[in-house]
């Protein structure tokens, strides 16, 4: 047996490679991905304020800080048994919308776009938002700057910092809005749903007028029939700050909806010697091995699994591109028939990214929002407490447990990518599956549709470990497996 | 604003990731009497270089690195986008510097004429602490010297403009 190892941070010692093992007949025998994780998150929350832990954990990623800001302040919310009033809630509702829409913004335009914008066979030093620009003109490249720019405007009124909030604070929030904010909000959010029609006009323009492109993404090389995962609301519509955990089948019927104190019902996590990083699954279903299908307890949580987890969005636009999406994928605009094709996951980012829009314009018109009743001081302690939000690569989770005075004596995290260990392993193994023959070089267009095949789920290492480079470097060695000889070797960015 | 910047990128809660907002620390008090330079601390990458760069002659960014060839504590001086970029210019969800650059100016920012980067080998990029490594703490004077003598060199460069 041969062993491919394809090292994408050849650079950063320690970080994620990508193993597979092919047979002596040039067959694929199996795939591991391994990323060691951040370390010591337990022992550095031990001994600190849970209060504290909002504003600490968004210095833990530079990539999703209002997620943690968030999930952290809903767990201490738990923590001391708060009530939010109702204005803090749709404030923090509105910031949470904000950032998700940037963060969709920049993953479509500079990440997982340009492998369709551009063409998954485009030099790597074209895949990239110069790529997006040289296709689209110049203009979409300002388009994405305002929106980043919007949102991170919505996120210093509300958030009190541009990138690292720092309000939402057991019971409610820290920092009120006034009237002349929030006019300049319904400007930004309006601004905000136009850049939305905008990104799904490329999708159109560019990635479903294209019938190579349709047909890679409904390719068996990039499908997996897992379970699905997901916040949704009390409608069962998509939510990306809160509500319930509604977990479907590869059926699309539900398997459980929880509330975010009983995870630990639902979830467990399994522990490969190889690896650093935990792979959870559905505790009722089981650990089965990296297999799909509905007896392995594998599950997604990315934007796809959140819009199969789901009975459809919140917001009207949202909406009629989901039914839309369905309508494409599976000739049923309910929703009720589960789209599997991982690369179908950058449209269901851009349908997550209207209702992100359309949610920060709702709320931002709010007259509630400029109320003075924005906390209320927590009178107790409960002494545990678990908050959920949905960051845009995954579900977040944080818990906490805490002595009488609030001071943290436990804590867990599940990140966004963590979610996804399981999932993303099964289809860089399928991608490669279908691309690794023997005797077949390894050239920069199988290097990249590999990558695509993770790329697509917008993994962030920043808190599962830390970073990857953003124009990823990409090492694939070939060993004998027996001899451990070096037999091929092909890199690239390196 | 002041035509030199030192931009100091990491994260105080990462082990040696603490290096760069060390610097920053250790620069701020001097550099606020500077006619010339700048010291700015940011955790962030990626497009939010744009704003941070913009408007600037040159700059100079302090981070970690991994090279794997050399010992912690190591100090790596090279101009950016021409060796390995450093920790905070490469990122998992953002754009490199180089693309960061190139945007800029397609979009008609005022992006610096010459970047550096002064990067420290870092051992532990992984455990949350607050405390750097021992070997990455004594390069903080070595690095500190850099800085100052970058700034030197720059602003006699300055000279001419301001005639």
């Amino acid at each position: 047996m041969k062993s491919i190892v394809i090292d994408p941070i050849t650079r950063l010692e320690g970080h994620g490679k990508i193993h597979l093992f092919v047979n002596d007949d040039g067959s694929l025998a199996n795939c591991y991905f391994q990323v060691p994780e951040l370390r010591g998150f337990e022992m550095f929350a031990k001994g600190r304020p849970v209060e504290e832990m909002a504003r600490i954990t968004t210095r833990i990623c530079g990539v999703c800080p209002d997620a943690h800001h968030m999930a952290a302040a809903k767990a201490a919310d738990a923590v001391y048994g708060a009530q939010l009033p109702s204005a803090a809630v749709k404030l923090r509702n509105l910031v949470y919308n904000a950032f998700f829409a940037g963060d969709h913004t920049t993953h479509f335009f500079a990440l997982g776009g340009p492998d369709f914008v551009c063409g998954p066979d485009a030099p790597p030093a074209e895949r990239n938002i110069l790529g997006v620009i040289a296709k689209v003109g110049l203009d979409a490249g300002k388009k994405v700057i305002a929106q980043r720019a919007a949102g991170q405007r919505i996120i210093e009124i509300i958030g009190g910092k541009k990138v690292h909030p720092v309000t939402a604070i057991p019971g409610g929030m820290s920092k009120r809005v006034t009237k002349e904010e929030q006019a300049e909000m319904i400007k930004l959010g309006e601004q905000m749903v136009e850049f939305a029609k905008f990104s799904l006009k490329i999708v159109d323009d560019i990635v479903l007028a294209n019938k190579v492109y349709v047909d890679l993404i409904v390719s068996d090389m990039f499908t997996h029939k897992t379970y699905n995962m997901g916040l949704v609301d009390a409608n069962n519509k998509v939510n990306f700050y809160d509500g319930k955990v509604r977990v479907v089948g590869p059926d699309g019927k539900e398997h459980c909806k929880y509330e975010p104190k009983d995870y630990l019902q639902y979830v467990a996590e399994h522990v490969e010697s190889y690896s650093y990083l935990k792979y959870p699954f559905l505790k009722k279903v089981g650990w089965k091995g990296f297999v799909d299908g509905p007896d392995s307890g594998i599950y997604k949580a990315s934007p796809l699994s959140r819009l199969n987890a789901s009975d459809g969005m919140a917001t009207p636009l949202a909406q009629a591109e989901y039914e839309r999406f369905y309508e494409t994928l599976t000739k049923d605009k309910s929703g009720k028939t589960m789209v599997h094709h991982t690369l179908a996951t950058h449209w269901a980012r851009i349908v997550e990214l209207m209702q992100a829009c359309e949610t920060t314009l709702m709320l931002a018109k709010d007259p509630e929002i400029i109320s003075d009743k924005i906390h209320n001081p927590p009178q107790g302690i409960v002494g545990e407490g678990v908050g959920i939000v949905e960051a845009p690569r995954g579900t977040l989770t944080h818990h906490y447990k805490t002595d009488q005075n609030g001071i943290v004596t436990e804590a867990n995290l599940i990140v966004g990518t963590t979610n996804n260990n399981a999932p993303i392993t099964m289809s860089i193994k399928r991608a490669a599956e279908g691309l690794i023959k023997k005797g077949t070089p390894i050239t920069n267009g199988i290097l990249n549709r590999i990558e695509m095949a993770f790329r697509a789920y917008d993994p962030c290492f920043g808190c599962a470990t830390h970073s990857l480079p953003g124009e990823m470097p990409l090492e694939v060695v070939v060993h004998d497996a027996q001899t451990g000889e070096v037999t091929d070797i092909a890199q690239r960015n390196c | 604003m002041k035509p030199l910047l030192i931009l100091c990128l990491g994260n105080e809660i990462i082990s040696d990731d603490g290096f760069g907002p060390e610097i920053a620390r250790r620069l701020k008090k001097e550099l606020e009497s500077s006619r010339c330079a700048d010291v700015v601390f940011a955790p962030v990458a990626g497009f939010f270089l744009l704003d941070l760069l913009s408007g600037r002659r040159s700059v100079l960014i302090v981070d970690t690195i991994r090279t794997g060839k050399t010992e912690p504590g190591t100090l790596h001086s090279f101009p950016a986008g021409i060796l390995t970029p450093s920790y905070h210019l490469t990122t998992s969800h953002q754009i490199n510097l180089p693309t960061a650059l190139e945007l800029g100016r397609r979009l008609g920012y005022d992006m610096p004429n010459d970047i550096d980067i002064v990067a420290v080998e870092a051992l532990d990029l992984e455990t949350l602490a607050e405390a750097l490594t021992p070997p990455v703490q004594a390069a903080l004077p070595g690095a500190l010297q850099a800085v100052r003598g970058w700034i030197a060199k720059h602003s006699e460069e300055e000279k001419p403009h301001e005639d």
